[in-house]
């Protein structure tokens, strides 16, 4: 019984890379070193926090549900953070509640319950998750823009002050190293093992014992823990109610996902590559921020982006067949998109 | 679909109509599906059978199909394409930047489709190299296209690109494709689409490559075993995607007016919702172009009946992803894992 497991395990750690996004971190910080020391003062960190937590946050979220896969992409985590964000400044606001225990309640609740509704649905009809997410997507995107047609409203005052920190010991820092902190412990449960096991092979989860649906559905209510946590950080960067703003974290931490290492066959995805490729990410439009492309910055960002993106899946691709032998890929192909 | 035609899909094996239907169930639904919407439609909206009513559906839906064609052949092949609506985009802004610069609008139109054509076949090449990563593979494409086609046309002057959108002088045989005709009845781009999709069905269902399409989506080991180019389709599939996401964003010029890079925006999510309601699988081998003309049909019929019934553009969006997972769940669920021991 350990063995079919363990061997299975043993596989997925060996594959694992993390040389891609390891060596792009290094790389933008030395250019951003050069380019704009002003990143390494007090007042640079804690702006980098702010900015890069909500992405780095919800590219955690992402993670779990990658390895749970097969391509276990979910897209509907930037209209979920935008309802979430929508709740927190107009809901909570109007119910005279904003202490930051009922905005994180409140917020992880509401992740929880979308993503544990989305697992449930992915699990029990056995339809794909790119597929529920996409649908989601659409129906979230939609209701915000009902709900909330223009931004507006205040966040609660102690939520605002996130985004105007100088410091990076402040509630900037605390959270996401919490957030950090109960990662390291889940990830360490035999019921995260269950998952990573259920996403490199499923077939092999089933005849081992493993029930698959509340293992996927479980997946997803880890998924929502840290979706809220994000959307707090997200409201606490833009200080007020956004209906559209929130909609490219979906694409943006796909990206992060991806050139930190993640499957999208399921089964392989490291926390710390996703916090490492979602800081790239951020790095990324700093380092370009510093170069005077004027109105340009933005297409300069987003080609650099997508550029990265395809670089990293080539050079992932490159260093594994390097260090492995190339795994059957008539399995990998006739799993994708289920 | 009728027994006649499953009977002569499958000749050794006479199908009864129960039969035939549970077959094509999906097509039955979607085809149900959108004879229901008329009706309501008709029922309900004041002017819906009006020609002026018929005839802009029908120049949206021609939009919309086209971008699908793509989205349909990488779904049939087990693959996404994400970088549809950032080809539309380049295409539309590239189109502009090339008439402005002094290019012909024909030989502007060829370039630009022959670059889309390359791209696509990059895509594609990566995606089967990285065996089937597609949809990250063509989002970061995507991105790198559009983001450096607005870097290239924001270059010189005023004649660049402002917040997205380039102004020029669109030529009167581009802008009156969107146009009825008078003489047809119908606008040239209704016409186009027609004919694409003819094409396209017919390539499916009769020619070598539309069967290889299908072989490869079925089992991509099985392919290899017998020896189909995989990689060349995977390359011929992106390639014709690019293609048809390009023809978009020029028919769209047309349509609009002026370039603008965030045009081919909704084609992101519809493309993938018109093929699913079609009843197309994602995980390839099942489905096909006329399915997914139905389901651009489907959409077209809704937007109409939602907008009819004074919904907003985002309540129509939410709907519409509501409506996705029924469908999905009536058709296209996988088997239990206990059934692929």
């Amino acid at each position: 019984m350990p063995s079919t497991e363990a061997v299975a395990l043993r596989g997925i750690n060996r594959q694992r890379s993390l040389a891609t996004p390891a060596i792009l971190f290094v790389v933008l910080l030395v250019i951003a070193a050069i380019r704009g020391p002003h990143l390494f003062t007090s007042d640079g960190l804690a702006g980098a926090l702010i900015g890069a937590s909500p992405l780095v946050l919800a590219t955690l979220a992402l993670t779990p549900i990658a390895i749970a896969g097969p391509a276990g992409v979910d897209l509907s985590i930037g209209p979920i953070m935008t309802l979430i964000n929508i709740t927190i400044v107009l809901g909570l606001t109007k119910i005279d509640l904003t202490g930051p225990v009922a905005v994180f309640a409140c917020a992880i609740g509401l992740g929880v319950l979308l993503q544990a509704a989305m697992g449930t649905l992915i699990a029990t009809l056995r339809i794909s998750t790119v597929v529920v997410t996409l649908a989601v997507y659409l129906v979230v995107d939609g209701s915000n823009t009902v709900i909330l047609p223009h931004s507006g409203g205040t966040a609660p005052a102690w939520l605002s002050n996130f985004g105007s920190a100088s410091t990076i010991f402040s509630p900037i820092l605390y959270v996401p190293l919490a957030a950090f902190v109960l990662w390291w412990l889940v990830s360490r449960t035999t019921f995260f093992r269950n998952i990573r096991l259920m996403g490199a092979n499923d077939r092999t989860a089933f005849v081992s014992g493993i029930s698959l649906i509340p293992t996927r559905i479980g997946a997803h209510v880890i998924a929502g823990v840290f979706v809220g946590i994000a959307s707090v950080m997200y409201t606490g960067l833009i200080g007020s109610a956004d209906p559209t703003a929130g909609a490219p974290y979906t694409l943006n931490a796909v990206t992060a996902l991806v050139i930190g290492g993640a499957s999208l066959g399921g089964g392989r995805a490291k926390g710390i590559g996703s916090v490492l490729g979602a800081i790239d990410i951020w790095l990324i439009s700093y380092v370009l921020s510093t170069f005077n492309f004027g109105l340009n910055a933005s297409y300069w960002t987003q080609f650099a982006t997508g550029a990265v993106l395809v670089a990293a899946l080539v050079a992932g691709a490159i260093l594994a067949s390097l260090s492995t032998t190339r795994p059957d890929d008539g399995k990998w192909l006739a799993r994708w998109g289920k | 679909m009728t027994a006649i035609d499953a009977g002569r899909a499958h000749p050794n094996r006479r199908l009864s109509l129960g039969m035939a239907v549970m077959q094509y169930k999906s097509t039955v639904l979607a085809a149900v599906a959108l004879a229901a919407l008329i009706a309501y439609g008709a029922a309900t909206i004041d002017g819906f059978w009006s020609l002026v009513n018929l005839r802009s559906n029908l120049v949206f839906a021609s939009f919309l199909g086209m971008a699908t064609i793509g989205q349909t052949l990488c779904a049939l092949i087990g693959g996404l394409d994400i970088s549809i609506p950032f080809v539309v985009g380049a295409a539309n802004v590239g189109l502009v930047k090339l008439m402005n610069e002094g290019v012909p609008s024909v030989p502007g139109i060829l370039v630009v489709l022959a670059l889309a054509a390359a791209i696509g076949a990059l895509s594609g090449f990566v995606s089967h190299r990285l065996r089937g990563q597609s949809l990250v593979v063509t989002l970061g494409v995507g991105n790198a296209v559009l983001g450096i086609v607005q870097i290239l046309v924001s270059g010189s002057g005023n004649a660049g690109i402002s917040g997205g959108t380039i102004e020029g002088q669109i030529p009167d045989w581009i802008q009156n494709f969107a146009v009825a005709d008078k003489a047809i009845g119908v606008a040239p781009a209704v016409l186009l689409w027609a004919a694409l999709a003819a094409l396209i069905i017919f390539m499916l269902r009769q020619s070598w490559v539309g069967r290889s399409i299908y072989a490869l989506g079925g089992n991509q080991s099985a392919a290899e075993r017998v020896l189909l180019p995989n990689e060349r389709l995977w390359i011929l599939v992106f390639s014709l995607s690019a293609v048809m996401a390009a023809m978009t964003g020029v028919l769209l010029l047309g349509y609009t007016g002026s370039g603008y890079a965030g045009v081919g925006d909704p084609y992101l999510f519809t493309t993938i919702a018109a093929v699913l309601i079609g009843g197309t699988s994602l995980v390839g081998g099942r489905g096909g172009y006329g399915q997914s003309v139905l389901g651009v049909l489907i959409l077209t019929v809704l937007q109409t009946i939602l907008a009819g019934n004074d919904l907003s553009s985002a309540a129509q969006e939410a709907i519409l992803g509501a409506l996705i997972i029924p469908t999905i769940a009536l058709y296209a669920r996988s088997p239990h894992p206990r059934m692929q021991i």
